[in-house]
This record gives C-alpha cells, sequence and structure tokens, in this order.
C-alpha cells in the first residue's frame, strides 16, 4: 500500500479529529507536500460543507410525526391469530425453548405407558375387582371348600369346622354349614 | 456454542430431576401393605342385613344365609414379608403377611388359629383392591366370614 493510499484512508478521520496525535501529524506532512492528496482534502472538505449547510438549512423541515405514527399504528395494531400462531411457534422453537423437549418427550412417554394403569385403577374404583386366586390351601385335615362366583367375582374358603370346638354353639350344629 | 452448552445443561437438570420424581415413584412400591379385615357374623336366626355391609351384599349372600351382622373391622399397616395379627371372636386370630406383588396383585399368606391350634393356612394372590372371604368358623348359632382385603400404599 503506498503512503498515498494509506493517507487517503485515513483522510476522512484526520479532518473530524479522529486521529491520535502522532498519526495526524504524518498525514498533516504527506498532504502539505502531496497535490494528488491535497486535492481529495479539498474534495472531502467541500463535501463536509455542503452536507452541513443542507442538513442545517432543511433539517427543521423534516417531518418525523407521519413516520412516528406509523409505527405506533403498527405496534398497537391487533395481528390476525395465524400470525399469532406463527410468533408463539417461532417462540416455542427457538433454542432456549428446545432445553425442555427432552423432560416434556420423557413425561409424554411416561404418561402413555402408565394411562392403561390409571383407567384401570378408574375402573376398579367404580366396581371393585375382587378377582382373588388361591395359590394354597391347607386345612390341617379338616375340610374345605373353595367357591369361585362368577357373577360377582367372589371368592370364598370355607372352613368345616367341628362343632364340638365352638362351644357356644353347640346347640345349633348346623349353622356354619352355608348352602352355596 | 454457549447456547448448545446452557440448552444441554438445562436438558441434563431437567431429565434428572423428572428421573427423581420417578424414582420416587417407584419407592412407594416398598412401602408397607394396607390390610383391612372385616368380621362378620353370618346366620340364620334373623332376616336382618347390617347396612355397614351394604357394598359387598351382592358377594355375602353367594353363601345363602338369611343374616350378616358386622362384628368388627380393623386396619393395619403390614410391611412386607411382615406379619399382622388379627383378633377374631371366639378366641381366635388371623394372622396376615405380604408376600410379594406383580402385576398389581399382591400375595397374602394368611393363617387362621384359634388358640394355639392352626385352623388354616392359604395364601391368596389379590388383584387391585380386591378382597376374599375366609369363613366358617362357628360363632354364636351363626358362623364367622372374615372378609381380607390388601391394598398397596
Amino acid at each position: 500500500m503506498s503512503k498515498c493510499e494509506s493517507t487517503r484512508e485515513t483522510l476522512g478521520a484526520w479532518l473530524d479529529g479522529e486521529l491520535a496525535a502522532g498519526q495526524a501529524e504524518a498525514t498533516r506532512l504527506h498532504v502539505e507536500g502531496c497535490a494528488a492528496c491535497r486535492e481529495e482534502r479539498h474534495r472531502l472538505e467541500c463535501l463536509q460543507s455542503t452536507m452541513r449547510t443542507v442538513l442545517e438549512s432543511k433539517g427543521s423541515e423534516l417531518q418525523f410525526d407521519p413516520f412516528w405514527q406509523g409505527v405506533q399504528q403498527r405496534i398497537a395494531q391487533k395481528s390476525n391469530w395465524y400470525d399469532e400462531v406463527g410468533d408463539w411457534f417461532r417462540g416455542a422453537f427457538t433454542a432456549p425453548r428446545l432445553a425442555w423437549a427432552i423432560p416434556a418427550v420423557i413425561v409424554i412417554v411416561l404418561a402413555g405407558l402408565s394411562i392403561d394403569s390409571f383407567f384401570r385403577n378408574a375402573k376398579i374404583a367404580i366396581q371393585p375387582d375382587n378377582l382373588a386366586t388361591v395359590e394354597s390351601i391347607d386345612a390341617y385335615g379338616r375340610n374345605v371348600a373353595l367357591l369361585h362366583e362368577n357373577e360377582t367375582n367372589t371368592t370364598v374358603i370355607w372352613l368345616y369346622q367341628p362343632q364340638e370346638s365352638e362351644n357356644d354353639s353347640s346347640t345349633e350344629p348346623s349353622e356354619n354349614k352355608p348352602s352355596f | 456454542m454457549i447456547l448448545l452448552r446452557n440448552l444441554l445443561k438445562t436438558s441434563l437438570l431437567s431429565s434428572l430431576l423428572l428421573l427423581a420424581v420417578c424414582a420416587e415413584g417407584a419407592e412407594n412400591g416398598s412401602k408397607p401393605v394396607q390390610v383391612k379385615i372385616g368380621t362378620i357374623l353370618a346366620s340364620n336366626e334373623s332376616d336382618q342385613f347390617d347396612a355397614r355391609l351394604k357394598p359387598m351384599e351382592r358377594q355375602l349372600k353367594v353363601m345363602k344365609y338369611r343374616s350378616y351382622r358386622l362384628l368388627k373391622e380393623d386396619s393395619q399397616s403390614v410391611p412386607w414379608n411382615d406379619n399382622a395379627t388379627f383378633e377374631i371372636p371366639g378366641g381366635r386370630s388371623l394372622a396376615v403377611s405380604p408376600q410379594d406383588s406383580k402385576d398389581k396383585q399382591i400375595a397374602l399368606k394368611v393363617r387362621l388359629t384359634e388358640g394355639t391350634k392352626p385352623l388354616l393356612d392359604t395364601t391368596v394372590r389379590l388383584q387391585g383392591r380386591g378382597y376374599f372371604l375366609l369363613g366358617g368358623p362357628p360363632h354364636e348359632g351363626g358362623a364367622l366370614v372374615i372378609s381380607i382385603s390388601a391394598s398397596a400404599q
């Protein structure tokens, strides 16, 4: 990069007083000794002067009110439902919210797996399920009957206990024999 | 990169929290079993039916007695493989021990004794909140019917 090129890159900043002292002094020395860069400096100064003049004379005529009214109107305007849905989806699927996707999937899977047992329990609560499976019986030599009645799902183990073992029922020996 | 790291951190923490909740639910499986005993006197001396037995009227009437009266109700929280003893009228006792739970069925080991003499040993697997009836011991001119139910807490 030639000295002129590097000077022209910093020329605008030098004119605005933005360069450090050393760099500004080097730019000034080069511009004073270089006709082309002096011409470039002059061109920039003219441009700045013209812009300043225009802004000073016309700035007060600029009408910002319609612009601000438009902005406020767009803020107040009620958007359509599909725009709101679209906004919600855009918000829901941005990266931070996706962090909840994994636990949410786990919850859904667990709910799916347990829904069967939930309904099974609900059914029990409404109509008790008396299903009982007798795995073993030992009556120590006494007679025993096992009854399962399907209509009411009732399981009964009936022990035929000799009457002589029950002192208070000896007067009515037939009372502990059910008629299933 | 930072966003991705935060994303993973949040997911991991949430999943751990969820798994902790699930583990707590699984832990409930080892909690004691609530065993409920109802002692009923079935007889033919009258036609009275105890109103407290209304929910199990159809089940009791399988035994074709004319009268049913609830003598006592008792409930105990029994740890798995432990033993709970219930007093039954007529100097009898009923020992109930929850054995295991498979497919929401609770296996109960039940022993009915009279004094020190064992009358009956049985192992019954109950589904859900179901119950079964153990009857036969004579009492006050009728027969005792014991309803036995168990539910995991």
